[in-house]
């Protein structure tokens, strides 16, 4: 008896561990506040919000189309495959098992990027058939591997007997081999769905062009806390617990699957995801007006590659209704990420990355020259933003956000003079030990170290960079938390005292938790910005400038800014701002005309050794 | 069936294409310098001189093999007696069981990770809990720990299912005449259903192990900046670019897995003979 509770409790255990993530985001599903540690009442905003985004609701589009067209294909085409496999000499078997194997026994990192040189060195874009292409190659073996046991124990004169009384081959294969079959076949089916469904990492590599699934979303998303994710989520369960709870009483009380049982669960389920699909794509539809894009700008679509959670609510949907055009709008999560993906052959009409690497980009030639008639609103730009030495012409780029990077620390327990009189080196302070977040970036981290050493954040001295690497190892000593964005969401909750962030992120969680001060070093900081420009592949470059001058306009740039918390490369936005939404908020405004503030400057052998060298940091 | 023979030849062509080409590719990259073309490539060992050279990229080999497995060890000890109880129950119990564990691999890997931060942080509801019992706050977050709990309750399913198949395979007449000769139970479990069920052991740890050592999303959002040879690639693909050093990690990480792979497929046998 003693022994059955203790088995209980085992198992019971084991099923908390299981279920309490899940449990605890669909309890915060329903939280009023964007918190996700304080449940401050119940409101069901994140479930309106969810079906209102555009870029959630494509995402489950996405995820859906394609997981279906794979499971068909890979089913299908696994299923004769294996048919034909087990009549096949034994050499050719034994080498094509194990080919197959490739995709289950290497890790899908590898598999992933694999696939992803692939589709380079054959100068494929990728996009949703890359993806789709991708999910159908991965889930074959799959399949297979749950049809091939089920051959094996086949009768193979069952199939020579249909033959004999003058069935076809096909005939045979449809009405005696496959209908053997079916119980594998279904098992493969639903294993090819759900890895397709769930697929992060192959995905994450293979896709572009503003396609992505639910997977690819959650982790471009994770600039800010979105509760709407878990809105999802719980949908997602409640859905799927519906239907395993169906499809388990229509087999306990049939007691055995018979074909015809196979067939209805497979029509009920097609009719159920083809409505859904169907749903999914009236609701991501957009509105029209009286605009012919195709007459006015030679194309009606505009591909926008911008940073997560960058962009006003309401922006790209005014766009597309006023320009009776549609935005395929794609996020990345860092420069670097950005290039790479050009690199790797997507194109895109408009992007909007930061001052080094638009430099970068023009050296490289992969800029087109904007055309200054067409940005009608190019005058209500601020003077700290233009004519600065990445672009001096602003030939290139415009302006869209634009910041300093600085320390924002809790002012109940760090304390103002500690941090004023120490600037980046309170971070090495040993009082606030275990309590700091450092932002993950190469740049960054070199420019705080080289600043609070000194020297020029720009230098190329082999000594004093060498000096900053010693600077950083010394401040991991005092356990820092090398965070990306999630920085923001920590500072908000209080979970360390003090942080390294870009002054829009500080505008934002100064707003959240006003105890959270922003603090611009006195040996000086990097004044960044970020500008929209069209590269030299765009498809699409006269929309391209209509999206760029659409951003300057008041309310678009006033909404972007509003939201994203980023200060407004528009003078008027700005100052409005800096009155109203953001009052009192010392970070909307970053210091200018400060000598030692210094802009960045690409320098391609520079970058490298850094990366590497923070590597090594990050490694220790 | 012969006329079926046919059916194999497209598959045949299809994967060479499209599964093996791609990791020619990776091998290629791994043995060659310079650029992100095809067409100006440098035969080189140098990807591989520059990894086994630095202390720095064989720590973090080490550690990801370390974490792997502690990770595999931890799925093991949880995830055998799991099943060997689930296996043990009446039918109808046993099939709701199994339903209940594979309901949560539905829903996103990553959601379900972010849910960890919720949980764990400083100011998380564990140790929302523990204040409020006047216990002390526990510093969980962005810890090995962390990273640990991330992947074992990301991979203990796929453990749990696969030995929880191979037991449920398990002939019961063996253990009746297991008991009828003697044995005591467990002694049985010793000699006749542990045995038995290690092949189901052994597919669980190819499936924990593998995604635990080249993971980067569950170190990246619950170990707070630590890196992982997962990581590495990434960061390599990624950020720097350098997609040559990042298919030379690859390839590394890719032929120990099949080492430590064989071995262990080795101990079944092994395990099986005596």
């Amino acid at each position: 008896m003693k022994k059955r509770i203790g088995s209980k409790i085992f198992l019971g255990g084991m099923l908390v561990f299981f279920y309490l993530p899940i449990i605890y985001m669909m309890f915060f599903s329903f939280n009023s506040s964007k918190s996700l540690s304080k449940f401050t009442g119940f409101s069901l905003r994140w479930y309106e919000q969810m079906f209102a985004n555009k870029t959630m609701l494509e995402s489950i589009y996405y995820t859906l189309l394609i997981a279906i067209i794979a499971t068909v294909v890979s089913t299908i085409v696994g299923t004769l495959a294996s048919i034909g496999l087990s009549r096949s000499k034994k050499i050719l078997r034994e080498i094509v098992i194990q080919i197959n194997n490739l995709p289950i026994m290497n890790p899908e990192i590898v598999t992933a990027i694999g696939l992803m040189l692939f589709f380079t060195s054959l100068h494929i874009e990728k996009g949703f058939f890359t993806l789709l292409l991708s999910h159908i190659i991965f889930c074959i073996p799959y399949v297979m591997l749950s049809v091939m046991p089920r051959i094996r124990r086949l009768d193979p004169n069952l199939a020579e007997a249909a033959m004999d009384l003058g069935a076809t081959p096909f005939y045979a294969l449809r009405k005696v081999v496959i209908p053997q079959l079916m119980p594998g076949i279904v098992a493969g089916a639903l294993i090819a769905f759900t890895m397709s469904f769930d697929d992060f990492i192959i995905s994450y590599f293979v896709t572009g062009k503003g396609v992505n699934n639910i997977s690819i979303m959650v982790y471009t998303m994770s600039k800010r806390v979105n509760p709407t994710i878990n809105s999802l989520s719980t949908i997602i369960v409640l859905f799927i617990t519906v239907a395993l709870v169906v499809v388990n009483l229509v087999s306990m009380r049939k007691k055995r699957y018979t074909n015809r049982s196979y067939r209805h669960v497979f029509v009920i389920s097609a009719i159920v995801l083809g409505l859904g699909i169907a749903g999914l794509n009236a609701l991501r539809g957009n509105a029209s007006s009286e605009i012919d894009p195709i007459k006015e700008y030679g194309c009606n679509t505009l591909n926008v590659f911008n940073w997560g959670e960058y962009v006003g609510e309401d922006t790209i949907s005014g766009f597309e209704e006023k320009y009776n055009v549609t935005v395929n709008y794609s996020v990345f999560a860092s420069n670097e990420e950005m290039y790479t993906k050009l690199l790797g052959g997507e194109s895109y009409d408009v992007l909007i990355p930061s001052d080094y690497m638009i430099e970068r980009m023009i050296q490289e030639d992969m800029l087109k020259k904007i055309d200054l008639k067409n940005i009608t609103n190019y005058g209500g730009l601020s003077s700290e933003v233009l004519n600065l030495s990445y672009d001096p012409k602003n030939e290139y780029s415009i302006p869209y956000f634009w910041g300093s990077v600085g320390i924002i620390y809790n002012s109940e327990t760090v304390k103002k003079e500690d941090v004023e009189k120490e600037g980046f080196n309170v971070l090495k302070n040993p009082k606030y030990k275990g309590r700091i977040y450092v932002y993950d970036s190469e740049r960054d981290s070199f420019m705080m170290a080289l600043k609070a050493l000194g020297y020029s954040m720009n230098t190329t001295d082999e000594k004093e960079i060498n000096e900053a690497y010693e600077w950083l190892k010394e401040l991991k000593e005092n356990n820092p938390v090398i965070v990306t964005d999630e920085v923001i969401d920590g500072m908000i909750n209080g979970e360390k005292d003090i942080a390294v962030v870009y002054s829009g992120d500080a505008a934002y969680i100064h707003d959240e938790n006003s105890k959270m001060q922003y603090f611009e070093p006195l040996e000086g900081t990097n004044l960044w910005s970020d500008g929209m420009v069209i590269p030299k592949n765009s498809t699409c470059p006269l929309l391209a400038e209509e999206y760029i001058n659409y951003n300057l306009e008041e309310s678009v740039a006033e909404g972007n800014s509003a939201y994203v918390g980023y200060t407004s490369s528009v003078e008027k936005v700005r100052e409005k701002l800096a009155n109203n939404e953001f009052k009192g908020n010392s970070a909307y405004i970053p210091r200018s005309g400060y000598e030692k503030d210094e802009i960045f400057n690409y320098n391609e052998k520079m970058k490298k050794v850094l990366a590497e060298l923070w590597i090594k940091v990050k490694a220790k | 069936m012969k006329s079926y023979k046919k059916l194999i030849q497209p598959y045949v062509i299809w994967i060479s294409i499209f599964l093996v080409v791609p990791m020619l590719l990776i091998l290629l990259y791994a043995f060659t310098s310079q650029g992100n073309d095809v067409m100006t490539f440098h035969f080189t060992f140098e990807n591989f001189i520059r990894f086994f050279q630095d202390n720095v990229f064989l720590g973090v080999l080490i550690d990801s093999f370390r974490i792997a497995l502690i990770t595999t060890v931890i799925c093991i000890l949880i995830g055998y007696p799991a099943a060997y109880l689930i296996s043990k129950m009446n039918v109808k119990h046993n099939g709701f069981f199994i339903l209940l564990i594979t309901l949560p691999m539905w829903i996103n890997m990553l959601v379900r990770t972010y849910a960890w931060i919720g949980i764990l942080n400083d100011n998380g509801v564990i140790n929302n809990i523990l204040s409020f019992f006047g216990v002390g706050k526990v510093h969980m977050i962005h810890t090995e720990f962390a990273v640990i709990l991330g992947m074992v309750y990301n991979f203990l399913p796929f453990m749990i299912l696969q030995i929880h198949s191979s037991l449920a395979k398990l002939d019961k007449s063996l253990l009746e005449a297991s008991s009828d000769l003697g044995a005591t139970p467990f002694e049985t479990f010793k000699k006749v259903i542990f045995p038995l069920s290690l092949p189901g052991v052994i597919s669980g740890i190819t499936l924990v192990f593998l995604p635990a050592v080249s993971s980067f999303f569950i170190p990246k959002l619950l170990g707070g900046g630590q890196l992982l040879i997962g990581n590495l690639i990434e960061n390599y693909f990624v950020s720097t670019g350098d997609w040559n050093f990042g298919s030379a990690i690859s390839l590394i990480m890719a032929l120990l897995i099949m080492v430590s792979m064989y071995l262990t497929k080795r101990l079944d046998k092994n395990g099986g003979d005596s």
